[in-house]
């Protein structure tokens, strides 16, 4: 598994089905009769957050927390070398007599390093890991998606009832029905 | 939304205290009184703090020795001051520790102690239960959804402001003159020139006299009690309201901010005048805002407590783990929150270094290291280490060890304010302390959970209701 999460990428994909909705207590509708049917979903996209598609779908727990603790961890440690090697080793300083080793005023400087590389951190591996990140190319399957659209993306395959698929699409609210064929999308 | 596809039933409830509730409560009470009955016992009652300040004093006079040391130490000047004040009453600039210092040599009544510890738990409680009720008015002012399915449990916790606030108001009715120096001081009626005269609590006088002392915290209560009564009735009136009637939820967002900038306003006051004048040389420009802290996150970890009991019992069934998550989140997040503010308290006075601004930590760093220490222990590293991963928040044991932890720390916070001031050094929080915390917590129990029993537990008629019964906070 590397950083960049492959399985998000539409790249290579065979054949898929593609439904659009416009209310979202559709979307979720359709998306759970669809795991209760055993389809395998490809991804749903959304605009924004829709509360409850994350359990409905079976997603696992990001591993963005780790990270952000990690990214921490990192920030605090280049932080204290950097505090320790300036004021300690380098050219310490006597400020009122303070002591320089491990001294209160340490803190704010510790914070906030730990605080700056967790944000940023967090920011550069979740955009990383989704894909949205200076080359690589956005793979819309609908280009109101980013708007006021949702789309729940099935890839055909053996095994894949595509009848059925697209009944439990058609009944829970789909206002399109597409089938994508090598980057190329048809309405059915 | 999300659950779209599966209703969540909303029912009332109608909690009554289970027996088990009521003995837990009691026993409390019981054990804290022969705790603190045996502190009492066993405490040395005959004039035991004239040789106390004769240790302080050398303490002191060492301290100004191993000032060069550049810890946390006493500035030479300062320190010489302070043990020539203890002797001669020179000019000015030397009685900024002087009358401190004659005030803990002087003989207290052992009873001193008992009052002492009745205004540290009073003044808990009643800030922490005032806090409860700031937490129903700020999820009012952000059209909060999330809480609307506990939000009887911190209008039921603030029923007993007024009480905490009695407890504390005895004590310093009683033993006003033994626990504030300045008190003490008043009542000599000095004037310039006159040997003792102190030129510092002169020039405060105006504002930290015993009529105001005593006066002003009364006014803010009842109006306080007032805004909280209406709240409460506001709240209790939506339940037999038709549904879908917002007005109540209308008129209780205009109370409530009405309340948050009171008290945001004036519980600073109350700050100064009952804890921080306990050292009435030294100030602080955010004391007002460390004692909001400590009560804040107290009171959203006993409101934590409480939901975990009632579920626990079956009761609040549209309360799911996201609520308990959240609240964890909460206690997680404000013991941060303290300990930024406690940091930067310290972190100010510290750099500066100035000797009538130490004061009030020179006395806790040097005499009291272990408890300035274990504050941080218990206020700050406990939470944070423990309730910083995700299953650590939504599992009850773990919450109720890590609010056990907090309770007692902050209690202990507030131990450590009053303490050092009104006895000097030599201290330690033994069974009175104990005790006098398990008396009035059980007491508080039994009071919280009477008044659980008042009205419904759920809210069933806030707006706000389904949109709490279906809070999520994602996988």
């Amino acid at each position: 598994m590397g950083i960049i999460d492959n399985n998000l990428s539409l790249r290579d994909r065979n054949r898929m089905l593609v439904g659009i909705w416009e209310d979202e207590d559709k979307l979720v509708e359709a998306t759970s009769e669809l795991v209760h049917a055993g389809v395998k979903i490809q991804d749903v996209y959304t605009p924004y957050p829709v509360h409850g598609l994350d359990r409905i779908m079976g997603v696992r727990r990001s591993w963005l927390s780790i990270v952000a603790f990690m990214c921490g961890a990192t920030g605090f440690s280049l932080a204290f070398w950097m505090i320790y090697y300036m004021y300690v080793q380098d050219w310490p300083l006597d400020v009122g007599n303070k002591p320089v080793r491990f001294s209160p005023s340490w803190v704010p400087v510790l914070f906030e390093a730990t605080v700056l590389c967790t944000a940023f951190g967090m920011g550069f591996f979740f955009f990383l890991r989704n894909r949205m990140i200076w080359g690589i190319k956005p793979e819309l399957l609908d280009d109101r998606q980013t708007d006021d659209r949702m789309v729940i993306a099935v890839e055909t395959g053996e095994g894949v009832d595509e009848k059925k698929v697209l009944q439990i699409m058609k009944d829970h609210g789909a206002v399109e029905l597409r089938e994508r064929i090598g980057g190329v999308q048809t309405t059915i | 939304m999300g659950h779209g596809h599966h209703k969540i039933e909303i029912k009332q409830e109608q909690f009554a205290v289970p027996a088990k509730a009521k003995r837990f409560a009691i026993g409390l009470t019981i054990i804290g009184l022969i705790l603190a009955g045996i502190g009492i016992a066993t405490m040395d009652k005959g004039g035991s703090h004239g040789h106390g300040h004769e240790t302080a004093a050398t303490k002191h006079e060492h301290a100004a020795t191993a000032a060069a040391g550049g810890e946390i130490a006493v500035n030479e000047h300062a320190a010489d001051a302070h043990a020539n004040a203890t002797e001669h009453h020179g000019n000015v600039e030397n009685e900024n520790f002087g009358p401190r210092a004659e005030f803990h040599k002087q003989n207290k009544p052992w009873t001193t102690r008992i009052w002492s510890n009745i205004l540290i738990v009073g003044y808990l409680l009643f800030m922490v239960s005032l806090a409860a009720l700031f937490f129903v008015a700020v999820q009012y002012i952000a059209n909060a959804g999330w809480s609307a399915a506990i939000k009887r449990v911190p209008e039921a916790i603030s029923t007993f402001f007024p009480v905490g606030f009695a407890l504390a108001f005895i004590a310093i009715l009683v033993a006003k003159s033994d626990l504030y120096h300045w008190v003490h001081y008043e009542h000599q009626h000095l004037t310039k020139g006159q040997p003792g005269f102190d030129a510092i609590l002169d020039g405060k006088s105006w504002f930290l006299n015993s009529k105001m002392f005593l006066i002003f915290p009364v006014v803010l209560v009842v109006i306080w009690w007032m805004l909280g009564r209406k709240l409460r009735s506001l709240s209790v009136a939506e339940d037999a309201a038709q549904p879908g009637d917002v007005s109540f939820f209308k008129k209780s967002i205009r109370y409530s901010a009405g309340f948050a900038v009171i008290y945001g306003f004036t519980i600073a006051v109350v700050a100064w005048l009952w804890m921080m004048s306990i050292d009435a040389h030294w100030f602080s420009t955010i004391f007002g805002v460390y004692n909001f802290a400590t009560s804040w996150v107290t009171a959203l970890t006993i409101i934590c407590l409480f939901v975990l009991y009632l579920r626990s019992q079956g009761y609040l069934k549209i309360v799911s783990d996201e609520h308990i998550h959240d609240l964890g989140k909460f206690m997680f997040a404000f013991s941060i929150f303290w300990t930024y503010i406690w940091l930067s308290q310290y972190l100010l006075i510290w750099y500066a270094h100035i000797p009538e601004e130490m004061s009030y930590y020179q006395i806790r760093y040097e005499d009291y290291k272990f408890n300035f220490l274990l504050n941080i222990v218990l206020n700050f590293l406990c939470p944070f280490l423990i309730l910083m991963m995700r299953n650590a928040k939504r599992n009850p044991v773990v919450l109720t060890i890590v609010g056990c932890i907090l309770i007692f720390g902050h209690f202990h916070d507030v131990w450590l304010m009053v303490v050092p001031g009104v006895f000097g050094p030599g201290q330690q929080i033994g069974l009175l302390e104990i005790g006098t915390l398990l008396t009035f917590g059980g007491i508080f129990i039994y009071w919280v959970m009477i008044a659980l029993t008042k009205r419904g537990l759920i809210a069933v008629n806030h707006p706000y209701i389904e949109e709490s019964a279906h809070h999520d906070v994602g996988v």
